[in-house]
């Protein structure tokens, strides 16, 4: 967005010069302003600066055209439906007001002019159409792709009769093609029959007309030659099987979609002549929708290669039809054949075009909205109230609370819903030292959006901060979208602000979550190496002179349960593990899997070290299924050590490793990281090490080592 | 003489007007800009030539101004012409606009005398 182009346009249409002027110099600073001194002239620059212009505050007694006439001006040219107005008048007869709205207006701002209600007014309005635009755009988008899923399974199911009729590919789409081609041209020819809806849904079902074939023996389907009549009495068939199988869905039933299939299915072969099969209906017994898709299926199967046929070119297919050489249809079909001829060869072309299905649905979904078919003046009354209603209903769906924030007059004004949602008055003064909002948000957090939103520019004016705000008495993450508004003097001035919170407590819940899941360890659930040591190097440097100690262990004679048990035993057991590892440690305590069968817990200590680590490693031992659990632990305290991780690291890894290098099969134990020890140490260490700490396990064997905790 | 003695003389409401445009600037402006306003002129002129029609809107013009502005007295009177228009001529018009330009005069003469008084 570029700040030339956010400037709104907004047409000021009042005969006084005065009142034109008072509300430009309300509303200057922030809009552009265009005036015209009467009715015609402000539909003139309507019609010239076409989508411009967002919004018009309309005088109602004017000279050439008055207000009314504006409107109604506005309504035969539909621009009423995208364009708001707001009616500035001295007249708040009951009889006026409700002519306006009749006439489309959005609200009204009643003479003498308050400055604060002109300028809510008007911000209130543009957010609200500015919202309603993109909404609709919304829906449309997503009518749109659903229908597209829904034409593709269609397409589908329609591919598997015409593989086996061994037609070709594109049978089904021209047929739909030109089904939609006729309906339309039907609908141009008459009084419209048919919705955009209607024809979207009729040619979705056309697709499904030779369903039935998927029941007819193949050797007759793809028969070459003439067929018997005993043949040709099975291959009629069709057209009943498929409106059977259409009828014995389970589900459905009421869907437009499956009824119309159902008519096409079973009437595509009948004649206006009532010569036709299956049950020889007449002239108008037949259903429309079955006679426009018998007709575009003749045509594509004339100007198809069949097994029993060549292709005819367009203008001899046409001329057949016409002839009565195939099949008779009625006299408004072959009309409205004629009058798409010479468009279907490029209609059949081009194929479906994308960007023209999008626009068809956009219009579909406007013509839903817009509720075309009541009555005029109905349909405006209805119009506003539905405006009304979709608005805080989409506002209510999206949880979005709209605010603007003005330096001058300094307050915020909330959207309707927000104003509701957060239970504060519309309009906020001095919100920097209400009560009411900084017991949503901290103080802290305003001084810091405020910041951010004064450090933008006027290119880049836009900002984002999650932040939790209490709102209804609950704790939520929202997420606020602001722009920053600036003047378009020179240096630009911060004038404040517009924007939106949205409540994205659930999802930054989730965000949480996925976090913790890529720190933990997705065997054992406990922290992997690199957050265990991230969180450990935050300790230590909290706290430099803090007492800590590292303990890295492993399973002695793991690889020999794997081997023996196998690997879903090993993991089982690792699972195990974790759990007892977990319910012995304290509170403060960091647990890891580093890897494989290596553990690794960092704690803080106060009293000797020497009985907790023994405390622990002792509940960590006994059986888990045939399997004796032993381990064997290295420990590194800081005080030896100091307070770098990757020293405290290797520290420990050499305790272990001192271990390891001696008799194995005896039972774990744990050693002490005492200075001396390196990975090559000799092994003659590791009785110093036993002498002092004691082989633990097997002084203490004959405890329940699970039942002590 | 201060603006709130211009709206004292010409028999208008100033605090009103400060409380809804909120700015003396603006309201010097306006109340400056009201001696340049044509509606007055034009409303003479329909009522002259007989054009009712024309003159219940230049009134009413005139009406919405003043509203604006809260310049009361004249308020007053140009609403009551604009009513007395509103259906076409009738009996009561001239007499209110014998009013109205009354109030107008005294009006412009006193926002003339603030123009003034204002140091240049």
């Amino acid at each position: 967005m570029t700040p030339l182009r956010s400037r709104q346009k907004i047409l000021i249409a009042d005969d006084s010069e005065m009142n034109r002027a008072i509300l430009a110099d309300m509303l200057g600073d922030e809009y552009d302003i265009i005036e015209a001194e009467n009715g015609a002239r402000a539909v003139q620059i309507m019609q010239e600066q076409d989508e411009e212009i967002a919004l018009l505050l309309l005088d109602i007694v004017m000279p050439k055209m008055d207000g009314f006439q504006v409107l109604e001006e506005m309504n035969n040219s539909r621009l009423i439906e995208d364009l708001p107005v707001i009616i500035i008048s001295a007249e708040t007869g009951a009889t006026q007001v409700e002519r306006a709205y009749q006439l489309g207006a959005t609200d009204f701002i009643t003479r003498p002019f308050d400055a604060l209600i002109v300028h809510k007014r008007v911000v209130n309005t543009l957010l609200l159409y500015a919202n309603q635009k993109k909404l609709v755009e919304l829906v449309a988008e997503q009518v749109y792709d659903s229908e597209l899923q829904r034409n593709m399974m269609t397409d589908i199911l329609s591919h598997i009769v015409e593989f086996r009729n061994g037609e070709s590919g594109l049978h089904i789409q021209h047929v739909r093609i030109l089904t939609q081609l006729l309906l339309e041209q039907l609908n141009r020819s008459g009084a419209p029959l048919f919705s955009s809806k209607d024809i979207s849904v009729i040619g979705l079902a056309s697709a499904l007309h030779d369903i039935g074939k998927i029941a007819i023996p193949e050797h007759i389907l793809n028969k070459p030659g003439k067929l018997t009549d005993e043949e040709f009495a099975i291959m009629k068939t069709h057209t009943t099987l498929g409106a059977q199988i259409l009828d014995k869905l389970p589900i459905y039933q009421d869907q437009p979609l499956v009824k119309v299939a159902y008519q096409i299915c079973r009437w595509h072969h009948e004649r206006w002549d009532g010569r036709g099969y299956p049950d020889g209906l007449r002239g108008d017994e037949i259903p429309l929708t079955a006679q426009v898709v018998a007709l575009a299926d003749v045509y594509d199967a004339l100007t198809s290669v069949r097994v029993y046929k060549g292709p005819y070119s367009h203008e001899e297919a046409i001329r057949m039809i016409l002839n009565g050489e195939c099949g008779v249809f009625s006299p408004a079909m072959y009309e409205c054949l004629q009058a798409i001829s010479p468009r279907i060869p490029a209609a059949l072309q081009g194929g479906e075009d994308a960007p023209n299905v999008r626009q068809s649905f956009f219009d579909t979904t406007q013509e839903l909205l817009h509720r075309e078919n009541l009555s005029v003046s109905r349909r405006t009354l209805q119009l506003v109230e539905q405006e009304r209603v979709r608005n805080s209903f989409f506002a209510e769906l999206t949880d979005e609370i709209q605010f603007e924030f003005t330096m001058n007059p300094l307050q915020v004004t909330l959207s309707p819903f927000g104003a509701q949602k957060l239970g504060f008055p519309e309009v906020i003064k001095d919100p920097h030292h209400n009560p009411g909002v900084l017991a949503m948000f901290q103080s802290q957090m305003v001084i810091q959006l405020s910041d951010m939103l004064r450090s933008t520019s006027p290119g880049q004016p836009v900002i984002t901060y999650d932040c939790l705000l209490k709102v209804g008495g609950e704790e939520r993450w929202h997420r606020i979208v602001a722009r920053a508004t600036w003047s378009s003097d020179e240096p630009p001035r911060y004038t404040g602000a517009i924007g939106k919170a949205i409540d994205i407590h659930e999802t930054h819940l989730q965000l949480v979550d996925l976090e913790r899941q890529a720190s933990s360890d997705s065997l054992t659930g406990l922290l992997n190496h690199s957050s265990a040591q991230k969180q450990i190097r935050i300790r230590l440097n909290e706290r430099p002179r803090g007492k800590y100690a590292l303990v890295i262990f492993d399973l002695d004679l793991f690889k020999h349960a794997n081997d023996t048990y196998g690997h879903l035993f090993g993991d089982e057991l690792l699972k195990h593990l974790a759990d007892k590892l977990r319910r012995s440690i304290r509170g403060g305590d960091i647990v890891a899997r580093v890897g494989g069968d290596e553990f690794l817990i960092f704690m803080e200590y106060k009293d000797p070290l020497e009985p907790i680590i023994r405390r622990i490693f002792n509940s960590l031992l006994g059986k888990f299924g045939d399997f004796e659990i032993s381990l064997s632990m290295g420990v590194a305290q800081t005080e030896l050590v100091g307070h770098d991780y990757n020293d405290l690291f290797r520290a420990a890894d050499s305790a272990l490793y001192t271990i390891k290098r001696g008799q194995r099969g005896k039972g774990g134990r744990y050693v002490f990281y005492d200075g001396t020890m390196t990975k090559e140490t000799d092994a003659s260490a590791i009785s110093d090490i036993d002498s002092r700490s004691g082989g633990a396990a097997e002084e203490e064997e004959n405890h329940d080592a699970e039942g002590m905790f | 003489m201060t603006l709130k003695e211009c709206f004292e003389a010409l028999g208008g409401n100033y605090d009103e007007v400060l409380g809804r445009l909120r700015s003396e600037r603006l309201i010097q402006k306006f109340t400056l800009k009201f001696l340049e306003d044509g509606s007055y002129d034009l409303l003479c002129r329909s009522m002259e030539s007989g054009d009712y029609a024309e003159a219940f809107r230049t009134a009413h013009t005139l009406k919405g101004v003043c509203q604006n502005l809260s310049f009361t007295r004249l308020y007053s009177s140009s609403a009551q012409l604009c009513e007395a228009l509103r259906n076409g001529f009738t009996p009561e018009a001239p007499g209110l606009f014998d009013l109205t330009t009354q109030d107008y005069a005294l009006t412009v003469a006193a926002i003339r005398d603030f123009q003034a008084s204002i140091p240049q």
